[in-house]
């Protein structure tokens, strides 16, 4: 059963359209992440959906009701956000509670179920203290608590642990993993982080420019993107993209058709160093060590700098010249358009 | 490779400018011109007042003679005029404050946010606060004239027989309060207007998305996030109140019957109408620690009311 739904979903700010015509169904229970960089309108398209922005077209429905002049509090979602929101002159206890006592529930009530929320959370020692009384992992917490207690139906996370330091971010994506596993409730996360969004997700919407570029879930994304786009945003260290024209001859030998072929991708990870019998070749312009390899940048003849994930301590040196092979199965085929040309697929299981 | 170790040399001698002195130095010299401008202005004055309000000094007859606690006693224990004039500064502040601080925290909700018109009506409530208190006396005294006065005709088409604003007791004071509301209340809703926008707009989203109204959001968010703001806000509003001269000088001059006489303009009357400089000075420092008090209990209430 579909838990939110947005057809043909418009924003228009003044004169200027963010958001061009957004459908999607989301499933009930799904996480579904938004990803794209920084002004694709991700999280304007998140602040529609909770009702802190009008929708200038389209529509939107949850949970089978047609929301799109419903007031947010009417929506049944609950929203994290980046900066918390946790309000500083109230106790987590009163943070928790704000909004089952704006609602006038029962003081007996707002307890239990603050409790409740608190103990899923481990929050219960932390009930009377004041936000700047706690690290920034205990305000994530608080804040997702808050959401949690008024039992909505989708929960909407806006960026929500782009405040943490790398480690933290790490063990609170574990926990709102853990909790969306225990809750089993719609969630919908905006992120820029596209580790983030294939850690987390179910599905992953890829925007640009307020268009969904791609909806899949995250080995589809990786393995089909459907183009230059996504296939560049979707994977660290992102795909290597050239000119088709720069290795056609020796594609072509390898049995590869090139017809209609602009660009070409391959991926970091996807490009072995070998002795002899490469493919394609290039000089080593730059090697950076990352522990378990390097990272080399290989100046490619007329097909400008690859990147390529080379393992082991004893890697190749600046100045070295290299022949890399691959799998013709990894390589990523596009048209003059950035559209991929790969073969019709069946679905990638998640 | 060994190490090699030096046998009778001495330590090289630090030099006396260290990095240290020289930022201390440095710290010294960029706050100088205001040390030197506090010290001359403020602190010597001060100093000076305390010393006069512990004198009789008669500007006419150029003789200072010390009498002690006389002058603080003749003011607080035997002068009626002096209770009146402290339960006229009261009134006034009483009226001023309250009046003030609920106009500009309205006109600042109203034109906090980015819309049409708004930079056109915060320039023009902002306007008066830097017009010439002079201009604002004479045009306000033209406006509250008894029969003849704009705002009293304007009151008789609605069928109201408006008072004689400046010559009546009661309403004068009335009078100077609401006009100088309206002169100063741009700049406390300027104050305000910057510490609603620094109020991030999440809290108000999630207090929006959890079900308050707007009337719920103000109570239970803005006005406890606005509390450091208020504080000062009262403060110095407080502290203005109790200073006003300019306004009572030009508008009423103390009058009528005295009705509008408040601290200030009675402390000028003594100094440099009556010449009496030495009760003036223990009058000016009566009003300073009743400021001072004023500020003291504010900020007090507002430590327990944040505990």
């Amino acid at each position: 059963m579909s838990s939110l739904k947005l057809r043909n979903v418009t924003k228009t700010f003044g004169k200027t359209k963010v958001i061009h015509g957004i459908d999607l169904d989301v499933l009930e229970g799904e996480f579904v992440v938004f990803v794209g960089p920084s002004g694709c309108g991700k999280s304007t398209l998140l602040r529609m959906i909770a009702g802190l922005e009008d929708i200038s077209g389209g529509e939107l429905w949850i949970g089978g009701r047609q929301v799109n002049e419903v007031q947010a509090a009417r929506r049944g979602v609950a929203m994290v956000f980046q900066s918390y929101a946790l309000y500083p002159h109230l106790t987590v206890r009163q943070n928790m509670g704000f909004g089952l006592k704006v609602r006038k529930e029962k003081p007996d009530s707002i307890a239990r179920k603050v409790d409740e929320a608190a103990m899923t959370l481990q929050l219960e020692k932390l009930l009377d203290r004041y936000p700047r009384e706690l690290s920034g992992g205990q305000r994530q917490r608080v804040a997702i608590g808050r959401a949690i207690v008024g039992d909505p139906k989708v929960f909407l996370f806006d960026e929500p642990l782009s405040n943490l330091d790398a480690e933290l971010r790490v063990h609170m994506r574990a926990e709102i993993a853990s909790l969306h596993r225990r809750l089993e409730n719609t969630m919908i996360y905006v992120t820029h982080d596209q580790i983030e969004a294939m850690t987390l997700a179910d599905r992953i919407v890829v925007l640009r420019d307020g268009r969904i570029e791609q909806v899949g879930n995250p080995k589809e994304l990786y393995a089909h993107p459907d183009n230059i786009f996504v296939a560049q945003f979707i994977g660290s260290p992102k795909m290597n993209i050239c000119s088709a024209d720069a290795f056609a001859p020796e594609l072509t030998r390898a049995g590869i058709p090139m017809e209609g072929v602009a660009q070409i991708g391959l991926r970091p990870e996807h490009l072995r160093i070998v002795p002899d019998g490469g493919l394609i070749k290039g000089q080593v312009a730059l090697s950076e060590y990352t522990g378990g390899g390097s990272l080399l940048h290989v100046e490619m003849e007329g097909a400008g700098r690859f990147l390529v994930l080379s393992e082991g301590q004893e890697g190749p040196q600046p100045g070295d010249e290299v022949q890399l092979d691959f799998d013709t199965a990894n390589l990523h085929r596009f048209d003059a358009e950035g559209r991929s040309l790969q073969a019709a697929r069946e679905p990638v299981p998640a | 490779m060994t190490g090699h170790v030096r046998t009778g040399t001495t330590a090289p001698r630090a030099p006396w400018l260290t990095l240290r002195r020289r930022e201390m130095f440095e710290g010294w010299l960029f706050v100088s011109p205001t040390l030197i401008g506090f010290l001359i202005f403020f602190l010597g004055p001060l100093i000076a007042i305390v010393i006069y309000s512990l004198s009789e000094w008669n500007l006419l007859s150029q003789q200072m003679t010390y009498i002690g606690t006389a002058n603080y006693q003749d003011a607080l224990t035997q002068n009626p005029d002096f209770w009146h004039v402290i339960r006229n500064s009261v009134i006034f502040a009483a009226g001023l404050v309250p009046l003030n601080m609920t106009l500009a925290l309205a006109l600042a909700l109203a034109l906090c946010r980015p819309g049409r018109g708004v930079v056109f009506f915060r320039t023009a409530f902002f306007a008066p606060v830097v017009t010439s208190a002079v201009a604002w006396a004479i045009v306000w005294k033209f406006l509250l004239q008894g029969e003849a006065g704009a705002v009293n005709q304007m009151l008789a088409t609605v069928g109201i027989n408006g008072p004689n604003w400046l010559r009546e007791p009661d309403w004068a004071m009335v009078a100077v309060i609401a006009t100088r509301v309206l002169k100063m209340v741009g700049l406390n809703m300027i104050l305000y207007i910057a510490a609603l926008q620094s109020i991030p707009r999440d809290y108000e989203d999630a207090a929006r998305l959890e079900g308050a109204g707007n009337w719920q959001i103000f109570r239970m968010v803005t006005w406890p996030l606005l509390a450091p703001s208020t504080l000062i806000i009262m403060v110095i509003t407080t502290i203005g109140s109790f200073k006003v001269f300019d306004h009572i000088y030009l508008m009423t001059g103390g009058g009528p019957e005295n009705g509008t006489l408040v601290l200030a303009f009675y402390i000028y009357e003594q100094a440099f109408e009556f010449f009496n400089v030495g009760y003036a000075s223990a009058l000016a420092m009566i009003m300073f620690a009743i400021v001072l008090v004023l500020a003291l209990v504010q900020i007090m209430l507002r430590q327990k009311g944040s505990a």
